[in-house]
C-alpha cells in the first residue's frame, strides 16, 4: 500500500503540480540508485539505468493506482530496467555533470567505510556470477530488505518462487564466497 | 531429515519463515550434522556481509540530471518545473523596464506640453540672418530662404 506521503504526491502530480514529481524523485532516488548499483555493479551503468527508471516512472505515474505500494512498483521498473540494460549491454549517453560517486551513505569512520566498500566489492563480484533472476531476488532481500511478499510483487511471481530463488541464490553465493575467501 | 532438505531450509530458517514443526526438525538435524551446521554458519556470515555492505546514495546532481533528461524527452510539462520561475522573473524584469520607459516618455511629453515655447519671428530672422558675415545673394540658398521667410534685405 502506498504511504500517505506518496499518495499525496501522486495526487498532486496527477493534478498537474510539477513539483510533486521532483519530490517523489528526491524521496526515492537513493533506494533506486542503490538497487541499480548492486544489480549492475558499474557506477556509470547504475546511474544511467536509474535515470531510465525515473523517466519510465514519470511517464507511467499518471496511470499508477495507489492500491499497491509506490516503491515496490518503482522497484519493479528498476529490476526490469537493469535486466534489460544488461541484456542490451549498451550505454546510452546522457549529458552528465561531473560525478561525485559512491560517497558513504552514513557517517562511518574511514576505516569502516573502506571495509564496507571492500565488502561491497566482494558482493558485487559474486552477484555478477548469479543468474539474473536469482540476483534480483537476493538483492531485493538482502540489500533492500524487502519481505518475500514484496519481492513477489516486484518480480511478478509467487511467494513460493521467491523463497526458492532466495534459497538458491544464498547457496550459490555461499559457495562462491567460500571459494574466493578460502 | 536428509541433508538436501535441510540445506533448502537454511534460507527460510534465517528469515524466520519456518513453521514450528519444520523449525524443530531443522534444529534437530543441524545439531547432529556438522556439515549442514557449517553451511548454516557460512550463510549467516555472508548475510551479515550484506548487512554491513556499503549503501550507495544517488550521486550528487542525480535528480537535476533526471529532470534535465526528462525535459529533453518530455518537454512542456517538465519545462515549467525547471524554468517557469526564472522565465517569469526575466519576463517581469523586462515588463518593468518597459513600464519605466513608457512612463518616462509620457511624463516627459506632459512636461514639455505645459512649457509652450513662443518664438518671436524677429528672433528667427536674427538667428538665420547671414548679416554677421555678408548679405545673402538673391540666388544663393540663403537668399532663397530669406525670401521664403519673408525677410526683406535691409541692405
Amino acid at each position: 500500500m502506498t504511504s500517505d506521503n506518496d499518495r499525496d504526491l501522486i495526487e498532486r502530480f496527477k493534478k498537474g503540480d510539477p513539483s510533486a514529481f521532483e519530490a517523489i524523485l528526491l524521496r526515492h532516488q537513493d533506494r533506486i540508485y542503490n538497487l541499480c548499483r548492486y544489480m549492475l555493479r558499474e557506477p556509470r551503468d547504475a546511474q544511467d539505468a536509474a535515470q531510465d527508471v525515473f523517466v519510465k516512472v514519470y511517464k507511467a505515474l499518471k496511470d499508477f493506482r495507489p492500491d499497491s505500494s509506490l516503491y515496490t512498483w518503482m522497484y519493479r521498473i528498476a529490476v526490469s530496467t537493469c535486466l534489460d540494460y544488461r541484456r542490451k549491454s549498451r550505454r546510452e549517453a546522457f549529458r552528465s555533470l561531473p560525478l561525485t560517486e559512491d560517497l558513504p551513505s552514513d557517517e562511518r569512520s574511514p576505516h569502516q567505510f573502506r571495509e564496507s566498500t571492500e565488502i561491497a566489492e566482494s558482493i558485487h563480484a559474486a552477484l555478477q556470477k548469479l543468474p539474473e533472476k536469482l540476483r534480483a531476488a537476493i538483492v531485493l532481500r538482502e540489500i533492500e530488505g524487502l519481505s518475500y511478499e514484496e519481492i513477489a510483487e516486484v518480480l511478478h511471481t509467487s511467494v513460493g518462487t521467491v523463497k526458492s530463488r532466495i534459497s538458491r541464490a544464498r547457496e550459490q553465493l555461499r559457495l562462491l564466497l567460500k571459494k574466493n575467501h578460502g | 531429515m536428509r541433508c538436501g532438505r535441510a540445506r533448502k531450509m537454511i534460507s527460510q530458517h534465517l528469515d524466520g519463515e519456518l513453521g514450528l514443526a519444520e523449525s524443530k526438525a531443522f534444529d534437530t538435524h543441524i545439531q547432529g550434522c556438522p556439515s549442514c551446521r557449517q553451511a548454516l554458519e557460512e550463510t549467516r556470515a555472508f548475510q551479515q556481509m550484506f548487512a554491513s555492505a556499503q549503501r550507495f546514495p544517488a550521486p550528487y546532481g542525480f535528480a537535476t540530471r533526471v529532470l534535465a533528461n526528462l525535459e529533453e524527452k518530455e518537454g512542456s510539462r517538465l519545462r515549467s518545473l525547471l524554468s517557469v520561475r526564472p522565465f517569469l522573473l526575466r519576463a517581469a524584469q523586462a515588463a518593468f523596464a518597459v513600464v519605466v520607459m513608457t512612463l518616462g516618455i509620457i511624463s516627459g511629453n506632459l512636461l514639455l506640453a505645459e512649457r509652450t515655447v513662443h518664438i518671436e519671428p524677429a528672433a528667427v530672422q536674427e538667428v538665420f540672418s547671414l548679416d554677421l558675415f555678408q548679405a545673402a545673394p538673391p540666388d544663393s540658398v540663403g537668399g532663397i530662404y530669406m525670401r521664403l521667410a519673408g525677410v526683406a534685405d535691409e541692405k
